[in-house]
């Protein structure tokens, strides 16, 4: 490293944003110096997105300064972020689906001669941008056509063709599988290396230890603590995060009662081939697989969202069809989507109407709706929850990701279900909540509810279940319990083909 | 103090337009606030908002139906032409009906067919004109001896015209829908995330083509109260009234995102287009700038109506 990788690339003092009722930043000192990552901390609500947001330029600071190169800067407009080198990669990637990889590149400043987009210069330039990541994905092609990973490489590629000298990444692993996150955390190594100061944003420390120089946490919207990655671990930043340690291990003990859901032979589409299980009472039977190992798919042809035929499918001695949601509920099916914002907030309505909205025919009064019943009902799920909102009748859209997530077990219970499918019920959640969604799960489970639990974070199978069937190719590799299950041996199946 | 003022126009900035407005008119024209004119103003207000707060429903939904002005032409027709044969109340539900059934096949051509509802409607407004041009044979239908048919434009009950307490008896209605009941709330949550409604088990397909079946009804009832203020009716009826059907909807706070939904913001709207109309009429504006100046006007209210969060300093500070 030379002595000019050292230097204050981009820096905030005393950075501090109001919202109505709202400090989310307070008082924040920040820096990002070339050629470290610096990785960004904090539960949801802590102040990292509208940190995010004023470097994007897309919010502006309310108090306190912004320096590049130690000069202070103000950004009216992404626009102006962006001509000053920061390059902010959100989590909804900002690609326009339709258009080819180096249109997306190079949108809003296409190349041109004589007045005609110059495509031969466009994906000549795009091809070296992807080759610098190594990776070989052809320009030409629409980026609707690429996976995940690859999209978000192409904001990557972006970032570099405009020169970014900050690339700050909201939660870049998201959607990836274990081996892309390896890839992407290589690349963003090797983003570093060539004097760029990347500012990594991630709820996953595992991540962050591997990838960080530096981390800094923020809580409340303040500053906690900055210091060199390899003074801390991840217990010390999990207890600042959220000012308490965290539980993890294995599942408690479970009082396992009699079979509740028997699934023979499901077949799901092209995907999925022969799955066969039993649910018990009182158990979380995991369904563990990587990305497109068939274990999501299974899950939502069991309340009825694919295209899907079984030997034998039994809940509670009695035939379940599969062909639409509407009979999964009416047959005690409860559904958490794995993804909350596509699958299950009505963003525009209360917590109380997101709580209600499967239940409205037993809230019914004449030909009305009960307020009183709606309110008393939905009440016992915010206290039962612990669902943190200023009131009932607040719009959902403006609780944090923990707390919508509650509300979508809350509508699922609502609706008094026997088997809890949860698909990746902890994704976009922070640490704190996380620790409250397990320990009520475990609860459920103890008032004899049946889970069936999809995801993807391995961690969090072995934390909650008690028997584990693993997926990989549409396929069931087998079934692990006991002192059996451990991360390496789910691993060990999952990824044998 | 500053706060209170911010809130209240928050929340009802369409009545606070509305209400200076009106005094603004009047400060101009002594004669806009006479009790006459002012009937009349709500009147011809009444005939949109009727079809407003129907499609109200459809965009609270995440749709809209732009063949409500053919449909209003099409049961004007088919009704007027039943008269002879039926009587005035049972052809005014059969035109009641004829309405209904167009927006039941609207909604069958979205969930069946899988026609976005902008293309489906798009494509019934034609349909539908062509269907009353040719059971028309092109020409005007008149009723002769059937006056009482005017029941429906030019009774007054405790002074008031049939179309106002239409269009406020519709619009408690659809307000207590929308906010009390279980197809409200469906309604609602369709418009909010689709696919989370599919799987909180809201029968969806069901309920979208109720809502239309509603629009085409409340369309058909305009319809109806427009051929019966001239008693005639013809296949050119309505023309363009979905467009202002769905820029009263709009005005009245509606975002046309869906999930949301004002009927008392509709029908204000609704009032406010007109009463400018009627204002611009009464100060002797030619005809032409009229047209000109509501369109700018609209512009001017949605762009305020749209933005009501936003902080003109930060515009100013944006620029500076």
């Amino acid at each position: 490293m030379t002595e000019n990788n050292h230097r204050q690339l981009l820096e905030v003092q005393g950075l501090t944003r109001r919202f109505p009722g709202v400090l989310a930043l307070n008082q924040v000192d920040f820096d990002v110096r070339a050629g470290e990552v610096h990785a960004l901390v904090g539960e949801n609500g802590a102040g990292k997105s509208t940190m995010i947001n004023i470097l994007a330029g897309v919010l502006q600071p309310s108090g306190g300064t912004v320096l590049l190169d130690g000069l202070p800067v103000v950004f009216h407009n992404p626009a102006n972020a962006q001509h000053a080198g920061i390059s902010v990669i959100f989590q909804e990637f900002n690609l326009v689906p339709h258009l080819s990889v180096a249109e997306n590149i190079f949108i809003n400043r296409e190349l041109t001669r004589k007045g005609m987009i110059d495509w031969t210069t466009m994906n000549q330039r795009s091809t070296s941008a992807l080759k610098r990541l190594e990776i070989d994905i052809d320009p030409r092609v629409p980026v609707s056509s690429l996976s995940v990973a690859q999209q978000q490489l192409v904001e990557i590629a972006r970032a570099l063709a405009f020169d970014a000298r900050v690339i700050v990444m909201d939660e870049p692993t998201a959607a990836l599988s274990e081996k892309e996150v390896d890839r992407l955390l290589e690349i963003v190594r090797s983003l570093a290396k060539e004097g760029v100061g990347v500012i990594y944003v991630s709820h996953k420390l595992e991540e962050v230890f591997r990838v960080a120089d530096r981390v800094t946490i923020l809580r409340d919207g303040t500053h906690i603590l900055t210091d060199q990655a390899s003074n801390l671990d991840e217990e010390k930043v999990i207890y600042a995060m959220v000012g308490r340690a965290l539980v993890h291990g294995k599942c408690p003990d479970r009082n396992i009662g009699e079979v509740v859901l028997k699934v023979k032979n499901l077949d799901v589409e092209d995907t999925v081939r022969n799955v066969s299980f039993e649910l018990r009472s009182g158990e979380v039977l995991g369904l563990a697989g990587l990305m497109g190992s068939g274990a999501t798919e299974v899950v939502e042809a069991l309340f009825g969202l694919r295209n899907a035929r079984a030997e034998e499918i039994v809940l509670q001695g009695s035939t379940l069809a599969i062909d639409n949601p509407r009979n999964a509920i009416y047959s005690r099916l409860g559904y958490v989507p794995n993804d909350r914002k596509k699958a299950g907030l009505l963003p525009d309505l209360s917590v109380k109407h997101n709580i209600s909205i499967g239940i409205l025919e037993r809230l019914r009064r004449a030909f009305w709706i009960d307020g009183k019943k709606e309110n008393e009902s939905a009440e016992t799920y915010r206290d039962k929850l612990n669902v943190r909102c200023s009131s009932l009748d607040q719009r959902i859209s403006n609780l944090s990701g923990g707390n919508q997530q509650k509300v979508m077990l809350s509508r699922a219970l609502a609706e008094d279900c026997k088997v809890l499918l949860l698909a990746e019920p902890t994704r976009g959640v922070d640490v704190g909540a996380k620790a409250e969604i397990y320990s009520l799960i475990d609860s459920l489970v103890d008032s004899g509810m049946a889970v069936l639990l999809q995801s993807s974070e391995l961690p969090e199978i072995i934390r909650l279940a008690n028997r584990v069937v693993v997926f990989s190719s549409g396929q069931s590799r087998g079934e692990i319990t006991g002192s059996n299950l451990t991360q390496e041996s789910v691993m060990a199946l999952a990824t044998r083909v | 103090m500053k706060n209170t003022l911010s809130k209240i126009w928050k929340s009802y900035n369409i009545a606070v337009i509305v209400f200076i407005v009106a005094i603004v008119l009047g400060i101009l024209s002594p004669r806009f606030l006479s009790l006459d004119n002012l009937l009349n103003v709500m009147t011809n207000a009444s005939l949109v908002a009727i079809v407003g707060l129907g499609m109200t429903l459809a965009i609270a939904s995440g749709n809209f139906d732009l063949s409500v002005g053919a449909t209003a032409a099409f049961a004007g027709c088919i009704s007027f032409s039943l008269v002879p044969t039926i009587g005035v109340p049972a052809s005014m539900v059969a035109g009641l009906a004829a309405g209904a059934v167009i927006g039941f096949v609207n909604g069958l051509i979205i969930t069946e067919l899988r026609v976005p509802a902008f293309i489906a409607t798009l494509a019934m407004l034609t349909i539908v004109r062509g269907l009353t041009l040719i059971y028309t044979d092109g020409k005007d239908l008149y009723l002769f001896g059937q006056t009482n048919y005017k029941v429906l434009s030019g009774e007054y009950l405790l002074g008031i015209p049939t179309p106002i307490w239409l269009a406020v008896g519709i619009c408690l209605l659809l307000s207590f829908v929308i906010g009390q009941t279980r197809f409200g709330r469906h309604t609602l949550a369709l418009g909010s995330n689709l696919p989370a409604a599919k799987r909180s088990g809201i029968p969806t397909s069901r309920v979208l083509w109720i809502i239309f079946s509603i629009v085409g009804a409340t369309a058909a009832l305009s319809g109806m109260i427009i051929s019966s203020q001239v008693l005639t009716a013809n296949g050119r009826l309505a023309t363009g009234l979905e467009l202002s059907a769905i820029a009263v909807v709009v005005l009245g706070g509606t975002p046309l995102s869906g999930g949301q939904a004002s009927m008392l913001g509709t029908l204000l709207g609704a009032l406010l287009i007109s009463m400018i109309n009627n204002g611009l009429n009464l100060l002797n504006v030619p005809i032409f700038y009229q047209e000109l100046t509501v369109g700018v006007l609209m512009l001017v209210a949605l762009a305020v109506n749209i933005n009501k969060g936003f902080d003109v300093r930060s515009l100013i500070r944006r620029h500076a």
